[in-house]
């Protein structure tokens, strides 16, 4: 599907999916499951060297064939490449993400776990971890001499 | 030059359709209404516009008429004559200068009443005066009715007069009526001429068109001629008279020699001796004709010395240069025999003759002054020759020999011929290898289009890549230990896993259990509790709950069943003079558990007996004010709301469902067919 505009702006959309979020004016950029929005967000691999290698250009070459097989050979190469530092951006990423988690899991025990265990059974089970988390703390009085001043 | 044509004259109305037309016309543009009251200037103003636009539109016709007439003096002398002979000069003249007196008569009239109105004092003078005015201008008309009408009867005849062009070539066919003018000019025009077995057949001139020498020619078919003065010659002759005298054209002088035209061969000669003054400075030519009925050798010596005698006439001038082919010509309209011969000898004759007469007119001289040709003189006598280069030569003596360079049409004829042969384009690729012509490259690998990264130095490029990418791995390789080993045992073990996974779905069933509840609860009909099948506050529930909370249910189950489960049974057992413990009030409570939908006047239904009245609540009795309880309980309970969104809500969805009323109805069946 094929758009163009009055000011002769051409836009090409892969779907009508596409074409649809564009008629409602939204930003590509701004919504998440588009190219654009990865791309821009850093989810997706932008800025390589591999991407160096395909050329798109609208003048004609004259076939070599020497040239070609030595260029589908080193396409495969260039792909696995491309491949590799796609999964090791991935890797980065991810990284931090397990141990958020994990803060986050600890956090819905401590504060959430009345919502299966009833206080009581709570007390039952766990006397000393029970009573310890009953403690508030509170700041050390203040002496006369420091309310005086 | 002047184009004639007459067929755009606008139609001239006799002088009563004349009359209505200016009037109404006037009746139509001007105002109409006007007091007495009016300011007079205003009231004479308005009688004088009336006047002025009657004058203007006469004025106006009657110039359109005169100037779309054409005037005798004005045109080419053949129309003159042509509108001399056809309406009479005179006549015709008189009525132009009728029509333009009369116009001016009109102008005068209107002049003298204007004049008159600018001193007319009341609204009735001036009506008056208007009235005078418009009567005169009409009776002046009325009498141009003569000259109208004969005026529309010459348009009406002008409009189908032939077009003829008075300075194009032209062939002009003569001679006695029915000798086969006409038959000639069908022969070798598109004009389909009425061709008859008697005189006169041809009224009035006609004119066809033929083409020679990819040139224009006009034929002019004009109607016979009798032989005798030109004072005696009727309008239908002097129309050919007139053709003859003006036009400047090849005259044909058709003779019949088969005399079946009732005419013979003498008289015809005599004819042509009598209108020869006509045929002076034009090229002329004798035809005989119908030879098909007798040839000329069969014509008695007379005859055929009269012939000559004509011939001799026609060449005259020339003293017969030119033999006797081109001025004496025979034909037969009838076999076809001839004609085209005598158009074609016609048409150069008038060539010829036109050339001359262009020659020795004023203009050529100067002209031909102006133009010189150069002719060179030889340097020397040495040959110079048109270069050719050996290679074209070959080629020439190659193809001389056969043996010419095989071409696609070639190959195509060679193996199928079109649409069987499909051209091979390859052959004619411009590579540097000729063997990789016909090689089949692919387009496309796995999605990315191979000729994207074709490029001639890319092995370099890519071990450049393969350089970075070994580093870079080493790099993220390192980067990853130092992660392992940062990576501390802070990871949750197998049950707090499970636990953290039954929170959340704890968590979202009551987020869901809520939000369905909020959905529902604007639009749900209130339910009874005795009828809610699905009721979750039971004491079975109760128990699982707390169960699954970890908490001993047991003390709970107890105390819920030890008192009755609902009003009524409460009620008679408060008759019954049971007394009523703490316990049982808290089990009321926990029965009231969901959503707090139950009504606040149950708990005052438990009171067994209503206290005395005191004198501050203004109810004398005790039935009184058991009364007045009863009422503000039943004020209090919540409706049933009976799927409507509130008391405002009024809608009747739909009055008669069709469900519901049609088709007959069996037994019970009162909600559907």
């Amino acid at each position: 599907m094929t758009f163009v505009r009055n000011d002769s702006k051409v836009f090409h959309f892969c779907r009508s999916k596409c074409h649809r979020n564009f008629k409602m004016k939204r930003n590509p950029r701004k919504v998440a499951w588009t190219k654009a929005y990865r791309r821009a967000h850093g989810k997706d691999l932008t800025e390589d060297s591999t991407f160096e290698f395909e050329r798109r250009r609208n003048r004609p070459e004259k076939y070599n064939r020497v040239t070609v097989q030595k260029s589908v050979q080193a396409m495969k190469k260039v792909l696995d490449i491309r491949k590799a530092r796609a999964d090791r951006h991935w890797d980065n990423r991810m990284a931090g993400k397990k141990k958020s988690d994990t803060a986050e899991a600890r956090k819905v025990l401590e504060n959430e776990i009345h919502l299966v265990k009833a206080p009581p059974a709570q007390l039952a089970e766990d006397p000393e971890g029970y009573m310890e988390k009953l403690k508030v703390k509170v700041a050390a009085p203040q002496s006369m001499e420091s309310m005086e001043e | 030059m002047p184009v004639y044509n007459f067929k755009k004259i606008t139609v001239v109305p006799p002088a009563k359709d004349f009359i209505d037309i200016v009037l109404s016309k006037t009746q139509r543009k001007t105002p109409t209404v006007v007091h007495r009251g009016y300011a007079i200037t205003r009231i004479r103003q308005f009688y004088m516009r009336k006047v002025k636009y009657t004058q203007t539109n006469w004025h106006e016709k009657l110039s359109t008429i005169l100037e779309e007439f054409p005037r005798v003096d004005d045109v080419h002398p053949f129309y003159a004559d042509l509108l001399n002979v056809l309406y009479d000069k005179d006549h015709y003249k008189l009525a132009l200068g009728q029509l333009n007196m009369a116009k001016g008569l009109i102008d005068k009239v209107t002049k003298d009443y204007v004049r008159m109105m600018k001193y007319a004092d009341s609204l009735y003078r001036c009506k008056t005066l208007k009235r005078a005015a418009m009567g005169r201008m009409c009776t002046i008309m009325k009498k141009q009715q003569a000259s109208l009408a004969y005026l529309e009867q010459v348009r009406q005849h002008l409009a189908r007069l032939p077009t003829i062009d008075p300075n194009t070539r032209t062939i002009l066919v003569c001679g006695y009526p029915n000798v086969g003018k006409s038959s000639f000019m069908n022969k070798v025009t598109r004009a389909d001429v009425e061709v008859q077995p008697y005189a006169f057949t041809t009224k009035s001139l006609f004119v066809g068109h033929t083409d020679y020498k990819y040139l224009r020619w006009q034929v002019i078919d004009t109607p016979g001629i009798l032989d005798r003065p030109l004072e005696e010659r009727n309008t239908i002759e002097m129309q050919s008279i007139t053709a003859l005298a003006h036009l400047r054209a090849v005259v044909l002088y058709i003779v019949d020699i088969s005399e079946q035209c009732g005419f013979t061969i003498k008289q015809q000669s005599e004819l042509f001796h009598s209108i020869k003054p006509l045929f002076a400075n034009k090229p002329l030519m004798v035809v005989c004709n119908k030879t098909d009925i007798r040839k000329i050798e069969e014509l008695s010596q007379e005859d055929q010395d009269r012939i000559q005698e004509m011939r001799e006439v026609v060449s005259g001038g020339d003293e017969m240069e030119d033999g006797e082919s081109s001025s004496m010509l025979t034909m037969s309209t009838l076999t076809e025999e001839g004609v085209s011969a005598v158009k074609t000898a016609a048409c150069d004759k008038l060539l010829v003759s036109r050339v001359e007469m262009k020659l020795r007119s004023k203009g050529t001289a100067e002209t031909l002054n102006r133009i010189h040709v150069a002719m060179p003189t030889p340097r020397d006598d040495a040959a110079r020759p048109a270069v050719i280069p050996a290679g074209i030569e070959e080629t020439r003596a190659a193809v001389a020999a056969g043996n010419r360079r095989q071409t696609e049409k070639d190959l195509q004829e060679q193996f199928g011929g079109a649409g069987v042969y499909s051209a091979d384009f390859r052959k004619n690729y411009l590579l540097e290898d000729e063997s990789w012509k016909y090689d089949i490259m692919p387009e496309i690998l796995d999605g990315h289009n191979i000729m994207d990264f074709v490029d001639p130095d890319i092995e370099a490029k890519l071990a450049e890549l393969e350089r970075e990418e070994e580093e870079l791995q080493a790099a993220a390789e390192a980067a990853g230990e130092v992660e392992m080993d940062d990576d501390d045992d802070d990871e949750l073990d197998e049950e707090e896993k499970e636990l953290v996974e039954k929170i959340r779905t704890r968590k979202a069933k009551i987020v869901a259990n809520h939000r369905e509840k909020k959905t529902v609860a604007n639009n749900a009909p209130f339910v009874p509790r005795k009828f809610d099948r699905e009721r979750k506050s039971n004491v079975s529930s109760m128990k699982e709950q707390l169960s699954s909370l970890g908490m001993d249910p047991s003390a709970a189950v107890e105390r819920a069943r030890s008192k009755p489960a609902s009003r009524q049974e409460r009620a008679r057992s408060a008759s019954r003079g049971r007394k009523r413990g703490r316990e049982e009030e808290e089990g009321n409570e926990v029965e009231e558990m969901d959503g707090g939908r139950a009504m606040r006047s149950k708990s005052r239904g438990s009171q067994s007996r209503v206290r005395e009245p005191t004198p501050s609540e203004g109810l004398s009795t005790v039935a009184q004010k058991a009364k007045a309880i009863k009422l503000s309980d039943k004020a209090q309970r919540s409706r049933n709301k009976m799927a409507k969104a509130g008391e405002g809500d009024r809608v009747i969805h739909t009055k008669m469902p069709k469900h519901l009323f049609s088709g007959k109805r069996g037994i019970g069946k009162t909600d559907r067919r």
